[in-house]
């Protein structure tokens, strides 16, 4: 151990700034490219699941029964991404 | 030779199922690592006797700018076997990986201008290692860039896998800048096993720590990313319509 009290190692030898900022823009670098991907895969999830519904709903309609031009077609081709 | 594996490796249900398997693992080797890593650094590496205790910096700066370089050679790689095989997946890591290698960069860019500020009177000086290191992330949000300016069509992919093998010269020139252009930046070391040295064990144990920790953090980000693509290009097919029934 290199340091005797807390403050010691807070302090780090005058060298708080550089060490303690460093340190902190590790912790969110590692953050942002974990936490970044996990929250796209639930919004991905979300959106596939609200697609899949539209176009289920799209689908089980009878023929003829689309007003309006292809709306069915549309929701099919329409991206999300 | 049996080439099954290859296809495989090209199939990105095969992918997505075998990654999701795997990734409990990589991430509790990951926190075991950068826990172990992070304790010894801060608190237990000796101080530097001309750096004092700003030698810290070494163990988040040497593993991210180290791991830095791999990105275009990946890159290239994967755009390769794009280019030659026509391989899906292939261009969906290339994809994934210039952002990623973007965030490594600018951390090892800036880590290093903070750690040069004190040791070496100044945040910024135009080195040959400090200069093609920003030149490498310059590269790395060009293929950021072309990728979204051709709006994801197969001349996106293709120019990116291109880029991704030009931007490889860039990653030689890093490597051997400090011994061509010797201004600045230190030279490799050379670590050694004598307990007795400045560079024994005691400096280099917890770095091997860091190093794996950021390398498998790495490889928990990229693959997270890639699953993440997947799921995006293959909407359509029947595996990830259950997959999300499931979820």
């Amino acid at each position: 151990m290199q340091f005797s009290s807390f403050q010691e190692f807070i302090e780090m030898g005058g060298y708080a700034f550089n060490v303690w900022s460093v340190y902190g823009m590790f912790v969110i670098f590692l953050a942002i490219n974990l936490y970044g991907p996990l929250r796209k895969n639930k919004q991905i999830i979300r959106d596939l699941k609200r697609r899949y519904a539209i176009n289920s709903e799209a689908q089980s309609m009878p023929i003829g029964a689309n007003t309006g031009s292809a709306s069915g077609s549309e929701v099919i081709e329409e991206d999300g991404a | 030779m049996d080439w099954t594996w290859f296809h495989k490796w090209g199939s990105p249900k095969w992918f997505y199922e075998l990654s999701g398997k795997w990734l409990p693992w990589l991430v509790s080797a990951m926190v075991v690592c950068l826990l172990v890593g992070v304790t010894w650094a801060l608190l237990f590496v000796p101080q530097d006797y001309q750096q004092g205790l700003t030698n810290r910096i070494f163990y988040v700066h040497v593993p991210v700018a180290s791991i830095s370089l791999a990105f275009f050679p990946l890159m290239a790689i994967s755009g390769t076997i794009f280019l030659v095989w026509r391989m899906k997946l292939a261009d969906v890591v290339v994809k994934v990986a210039a952002p990623l290698g973007a965030w490594f960069t600018a951390l090892a860019l800036a880590s290093g201008s903070i750690w040069g500020v004190d040791t070496w009177g100044t945040w910024w000086i135009w080195d040959g290692r400090l200069t093609s290191l920003l030149l490498q992330l310059f590269l790395l949000l060009a293929v950021v860039s072309l990728r979204s300016a051709l709006e994801d069509s197969e001349g996106a992919s293709r120019a990116c896998a291109l880029l991704s093998i030009v931007g490889c010269i860039n990653v030689v020139v890093i490597k051997y800048s400090v011994d061509w252009w010797n201004t600045l930046h230190q030279t490799s070391t050379n670590f050694t096993l004598a307990t007795d040295q400045a560079n024994g064990p005691e400096i280099w144990v917890p770095l091997i720590f860091m190093i794996f920790a950021v390398y498998l953090f790495f490889a928990i980000s990229l693959i997270m990313s890639t699953r993440n693509e997947i799921l995006q290009r293959e909407k359509r097919a029947q595996w990830v319509m259950e997959l999300v029934a499931k979820s």
